[in-house]
């Protein structure tokens, strides 16, 4: 399978990196096709600019500058998204990768007096992310789980009609032992291996 | 009363914008202190680095000038009120990563030596309010669990104690909205924001 990983952690010496390699290592055991995308190694810029909010129902070919990520996540079959879960979401710069990268004629389309976009990401048929929360289980569903949602509906609707979503967490990160967390990268590892 | 305001929207000429420009109108009429943070007019970077994140959970969190005088802000204020345009269910990244950066920690949360939990930090804040524009319907807006709204009325709010007042103005399928409509939804907003106390 065609898998794109997005990466989304300032540090490569964070428990977060380590995660995206173990979940890598996993995909390519089973000869999976990966290509990587790590959004604060190539310094994303997370920022809509101004011309492609202004541009934003032109054709992808107005942005030539965003070609090459366009490109890739037309050619995906998975998504995977590697990330710590900050309040209660994806990290700003990950959002911005969604924010600038999943655009018209790529993503979706607006057909001529439509109210609601059209989804056109037929490609992808299956979204797993790999995430760990600072907080408790418990604090998250409090908080409304915005995150898990973003993927797994807002995201999801774009996809394939029966695109499958998955969403791996390590909860209390903050006050896990490193026994936990061990255990954690092992089982990422596994189920990026059966993909 | 003192209200920080923080906007987000590339455009000046954006309906984002003039919701801004009602929202600081209102709150003017009702008397109150309002400072606006306008993200992308301040060039605002779009994530926490590699050192901030590093220094997250130290004594000294803050780096940079410019996150140390809107944590001042923060401190002294009695409502946030945030304007924004909803992209892909929640709020734009820019926006995004100014509570990552400013709401850090000693701010928006202190952390139990004793169980590791967190504790809430902005008790001060008495008001939550958004204003946000959606290209989507309520009903598809719903479906997706409009993801920006509850970062705000939830995740935030559970740092202020979960004692917070929100108040949330939507104005859903803004594309095929009316002239009509938007001025309506000016109205409101100015309305809202002059009865804020």
């Amino acid at each position: 399978m065609k898998v794109l990983v997005v990466h989304a952690h300032p540090d490569p010496e964070s428990f977060n990196h380590e995660l995206m390699q173990r979940v890598v290592r996993g995909l390519r055991s089973a000869n999976h096709d990966v290509r990587v995308r790590d959004l604060y190694a190539e310094d994303f810029d997370s920022r809509l600019t101004r011309d492609e909010k202004r541009d934003h129902i032109a054709p992808p070919e107005t942005k030539p500058h965003l070609a090459g990520y366009y490109d890739e996540l037309r050619w995906c079959e998975a998504l995977v998204f590697v990330h710590p879960t900050w309040w209660g979401a994806q990290p700003a710069v990950l959002k911005g990768w969604i924010d600038r990268v999943w655009a018209c004629g790529v993503a979706w389309e607006l057909p001529e007096g439509a109210k609601r976009l059209k989804p056109t990401l037929h490609n992808v048929r299956r979204i797993v992310t790999f995430t760990t929360h600072g907080s408790p289980w418990r604090i998250n569903a409090l908080q409304g789980v915005p995150g898990r949602r973003i993927a797994n509906r807002s995201l999801r609707l774009i996809c394939h009609p029966l695109c499958r979503t998955r969403w791996i967490a390590l909860y209390s990160m903050d006050s896990s032992t490193p026994d936990r967390r061990e255990r954690f990268l092992r089982r990422a590892e596994r189920v990026a291996s059966r993909l | 009363m003192r209200v920080l305001v923080i906007h987000a929207h590339p455009d000046l000429e954006s309906f984002s914008r003039a919701l801004l420009t009602a929202a600081l109108d209102g709150l003017s009429r009702a008397g109150h202190d309002a400072t606006v943070i306008d993200l992308y007019a301040l060039d605002y970077p779009g994530g926490p680095t590699r050192d901030e994140w590093r220094a997250y959970e130290t004594e000294s969190p803050v780096l940079d000038p410019m996150v140390a005088e809107h944590v001042e802000l923060v401190r002294s204020t009695e409502a946030l009120v945030f304007v924004y345009p909803t992209w892909w269910s929640t709020m734009p990244a820019i926006m995004k990563s100014w509570l990552e950066r400013t709401m850090v920690m000693g701010l928006a949360f202190t952390l139990d030596e004793r169980t590791r939990l967190i504790r809430p930090g902005l008790g001060h804040v008495r008001h939550l309010v958004g204003i946000s524009t959606y290209g989507s319907p309520r009903w598809y807006v719903k479906l997706v669990n409009d993801n920006g709204r509850r970062t705000i009325t939830r995740t935030l709010r559970l740092s202020t104690g979960g004692k917070a007042r929100t108040t949330w103005l939507p104005l859903y399928t803004l594309d095929s909205q009316t002239p009509e409509g938007r001025t309506t939804f000016l109205d409101r907003v100015r309305r809202s924001m002059e009865k804020l106390s």
